[in-house]
């Protein structure tokens, strides 16, 4: 009698567990969830999911190479996702969703530099100021040809980054080729928790006018954004330009956050989803006196938050555009991370400008832009003749533009 | 003071309540196993963060979990469904997407999947149907061109361990493997082993490109090129990707449609050539038609009846030419017709150990003695039945055949898509004992 009492607690505790996290969310249980319990499947010989599994089964089994299960599975499920013809809906396997964790929330555990690929290991394409890595030393174009004492030479720069990258206060040591020098050097450096910079800026020689370029909307961007305008300020700058060009966007919150720099309780967005609309808008308190001219400079591979940012200072009259026309990307994605670390981004909204523009961007059959994005107010492009370097105005021919237009009187 | 007797009953309680508290904390245990159990089954999270564009707590704060690939599909199919800004109503195309997928994984220029449009001309081909420019075509990857190609027609090297490194992407190249006797691009002087350069304007996408591009870039960092050289290279990799086509789609706009003309331009041995050709419908020579004793053979389905009644007739020999990488499974079937039971070669696989033996059993005891018809368009399932038949003795070739060996397996999707995924390739003498090639010249047989 009592073992069959404790089998019926032991039933309930299992049920309220596999409950759990429909209960811990606070919502009903799901169904379907029950019916999977039970091992109930759709086992009709053409239902999608059988479709699905004889591919899946037919390739594990019978294809002339071996395939790693998880590798087929994820990219099942890409394919799944962009079947819906929507570039931004996608799913993300274990290894990308965390580096895009990284890139949105801006902080890693790592030396602070950025690696590009180099036939020798990998090239340190910029090293971040104040970083381990810069204090050790570290500097631009240097060229890590060993991590730990074992040669990197051939291997994709994703991998020499993962072995770079290790616990907070733990050390690594790189092996350093620097042009110049004889022999290679040697860095012992500590791990720390790195902020990515995201926005940097500079007053431009001879002009007063000031250059603050923003290379994606992060978490901490509203903070850098603050502290790089503060830095200006103190200058007496009499014009700025901010530079988005080349901005993939990044977190609609910080956009908001800063442009409510600019202006206080107004629409920033209005998102239409499926069945409902939701509008988003600047905070009040925290707006900044602007007692100069603005410009932004943008480009096709500006979009999402950068042009929400451009086109909603734009809309309140508040900057000029000037450059290219922008990507538009003029939807909104929600991230919905899975269990085994892998998660799907999914378009939930589309949004319109506070002046009820949508942007979004048309293709034709062969995939060539039509239409779509912000247009600039001033048109100019990027003359690639003189092989410009963004922010240096005699060969960025676009700077140079948006420099002339926030001094024009 | 207590007696032994309360004594007895108090340890008899307390041992009671012992038994009841363990059984209890064990009944317990059964909370995380049902949390466990759900990780297991329910690969979704219950509650998707609502922050627009990104999560701020990206990172699941359970340990990863192995997700059976079934539970995979039906529940990101149903977050799919739930949250999407549209509605999602078409399920098999959502089947045929993942499976999709899949397929493009696999990096594999003999494993593709075909589009509704792209399936429906490769079954028509196998009946002897061509639309288009009258051209088969074959992406090769670039250490293949020179296989694939006529060895005369030149080609390119593999790619160099210097190339590998500069770049990840592979592209492979579109390549014609057979010409529709009298088709446009035959009277246009288009050659087996031709690769498309370009469609109407359109570049048709490769690897060389962004090679020579990275190169210049190299070449400008070691001051070797002036800035202008540099800039001469961008603009025409900016021009040329602005309109590319993918090999893939680049096939489908010869071999579809049957009026209209397309501009193309060929490369053979690293010079172009341009030319005009119309599209039209070509029906070629029915399956199992038999003409002067040469019976043509397709591995369609239904190939296997067609064989036996041609076999029941007057046949010298038939004819494997435009038989385009039909079905193995008939394949097979119609070689149970021709060839006494035996084995003949094996199936050789990157996974496995040992090779597959080729094992034909049939009831022919006196096999037919054949002539079999081949040039560089009988590929896949045809070559494999010329070769076991050569083996076997039944037959001798007639003319120089291709050289793909590979064995692929069709599968139809319920939503008109299809796939062809490569399981192994032939090797007729998998102990490495050649065969001497015993060929006639095909001119003995008009």
């Amino acid at each position: 009698m009592k073992i069959a009492a404790y089998i019926s607690i032991a039933l309930v505790f299992g049920g309220v567990g596999y409950a759990w996290r429909d209960i811990k969310a606070g919502k009903p249980v799901n169904p379907s969830a029950w019916q999977r319990l039970a091992g109930v499947t759709d086992e009709r010989k053409d239902s999608p999911e059988q479709v699905f599994k004889n591919a899946y089964r037919l390739i594990r089994n019978d294809y002339y190479r071996s395939v790693k299960p998880d590798d087929l599975k994820f990219a099942g499920m890409q394919g799944l996702l962009a079947s819906l013809g929507d570039p931004h809906t996608m799913f993300m396997p274990p290894k990308l969703a965390s580096r895009f964790s990284e890139e949105t929330v801006g902080n890693f555990f790592g030396v602070g530099a950025r690696l590009g690929a180099d036939p020798l290991g990998a090239k340190a394409v910029s090293v971040f100021e104040g970083a381990p890595a810069y204090n050790a030393g570290m500097r631009p174009n240097d060229v890590i040809i060993a991590v730990n004492g074992k040669k990197v030479a051939g291997q994709p720069t994703d991998a020499i980054v993962g072995q770079v990258k290790g616990p907070e206060n733990t050390y690594v040591n790189l092996t350093i080729m620097r042009s110049g020098s004889e022999k290679p050097l040697q860095f012992k450096i500590k791990r720390g928790r790195i902020t990515t910079p995201t926005v940097e800026s500079k007053v431009l020689e001879g002009t007063n006018v000031g250059y603050l370029s923003i290379s994606n909307f992060a978490e901490p961007t509203t903070s850098q954004f603050d502290h790089e305008l503060d830095q200006l300020g103190a200058k007496g700058i009499k014009g700025l330009v901010i530079d988005v060009r080349g901005n993939p966007g990044g977190l609609l919150e910080t956009a908001a956050e800063m442009l409510s720099r600019f202006v206080e309780n107004k629409t920033v967005l209005t998102m239409k989803k499926r069945d409902d609309q939701e509008v988003v808008k600047t905070y009040s308190g925290a707006v900044r006196q602007w007692p100069y001219k603005i410009a932004i400079l943008m480009d096709e591979n500006s979009a999402s938050a950068a042009e929400i940012f451009a086109g909603v200072l734009r809309d309140y009259g508040l900057v000029t555009l000037v450059g290219t026309h922008s990507y538009g990307k003029a939807s909104v994605q929600n991230l919905y991370p899975l269990i085994d670390k892998s998660s799907a981004k999914i378009t939930i909204a589309k949004y319109y400008l506070p002046n009820g523009d949508f942007i979004g961007r048309k293709v034709d059959d062969d995939g060539v832009y039509v239409s779509g994005g912000l247009a600039p107010d001033v048109q100019v492009e990027l003359d690639l003749d003189k092989d410009p370097l963004p922010g240096d105005p005699k060969t960025d021919t676009q700077l140079a533009k948006a420099i002339e237009v926030v001094l024009k009187r | 003071m207590s007696t032994p007797t309360d004594r007895n009953q108090r340890e008899t309680t307390r041992a009671g309540a012992w038994r009841t508290y363990i059984g209890f904390i064990v009944a317990a245990a059964a909370l995380p196993v049902g949390i466990a159990l759900r990780d297991m089954r329910d690969v979704g999270s219950a509650n998707p963060t609502k922050t627009a564009l990104a999560d701020r707590n990206l990172v699941a704060s359970m340990q990863p979990v192995a997700i059976p690939e079934a539970d995979y599909f039906r529940d990101v199919s149903a977050l799919l469904k739930h949250e999407y800004v549209e509605p999602v109503t078409d399920d098999q195309k959502l089947a045929s997407g993942a499976v999709r997928g899949m397929i493009l994984s696999l990096n594999d220029a003999g494993s593709l999947f075909y589009d509704k449009n792209e399936f429906r001309t490769l079954l028509n081909q196998r009946e002897g149907k061509f639309e288009g420019i009258g051209a088969q075509f074959a992406l090769v990857e670039r250490g293949e061109i020179n296989r694939s190609a006529d060895q005369s027609l030149g080609g390119q090297p593999p790619e160099s361990a210097e190339e590998s490194l500069m770049t990840r992407i592979r592209i492979p190249r579109l390549a014609v493997v057979a010409l529709t006797p009298d088709g446009s691009a035959a009277k246009a002087g288009v050659k087996v082993g031709d690769l498309v350069y370009e469609i109407d304007q359109h570049w048709v996408a490769n690897t060389d490109l962004l090679v020579k591009f990275q190169r210049a870039q190299q070449d400008y960092d070691k001051k070797k090129i002036t800035l202008s050289q540099l800039n001469t290279v961008r603009k025409e990799v900016r021009e040329k990707t602005e309109r590319a086509l993918m090999p893939m789609k680049a096939s489908n706009k010869l071999t579809q449609g049957s009026s209209g003309t397309v501009r193309v331009v060929w490369e053979r041995s690293g010079q172009k050539r341009e030319t005009l050709l119309a599209k039209s419908l070509t029906n070629l020579t029915a399956n199992g038609a038999v003409t002067n004793g040469v019976a043509t053979l397709r591995f369609s389905t239904g190939a296997d009846e067609t064989l036996k009644k041609a076999l029941a007739g007057k046949v010298s020999a038939l004819d494997l030419r435009q038989s385009v990488d039909g079905d193995y499974a008939t394949m097979r079937k119609c070689l149970a017709l021709v060839t006494p039971s035996g084995t003949y070669g094996a199936i050789t696989s990157e996974r496995a150990s040992k090779p597959t033996p080729v094992v034909v059993k049939s009831s022919v005891a006196k096999p037919p003695k054949l002539k079999l018809l081949v040039d560089s368009s009988t590929r896949g399932a045809s070559l494999i039945f010329a070769k076991i038949l050569q083996k076997s003795g039944v037959a001798v070739l007639v003319g120089r055949p291709g050289e793909d060996v590979a064995v692929r397996t069709t599968v139809a999707l319920p939503d008109g898509t299809g796939y062809t995924l490569v399981t192994g390739r032939y090797d007729a003498n998998p102990k490495g004992k050649a065969i001497a090639l015993n060929t006639e010249n095909s001119e003995g047989l008009n």
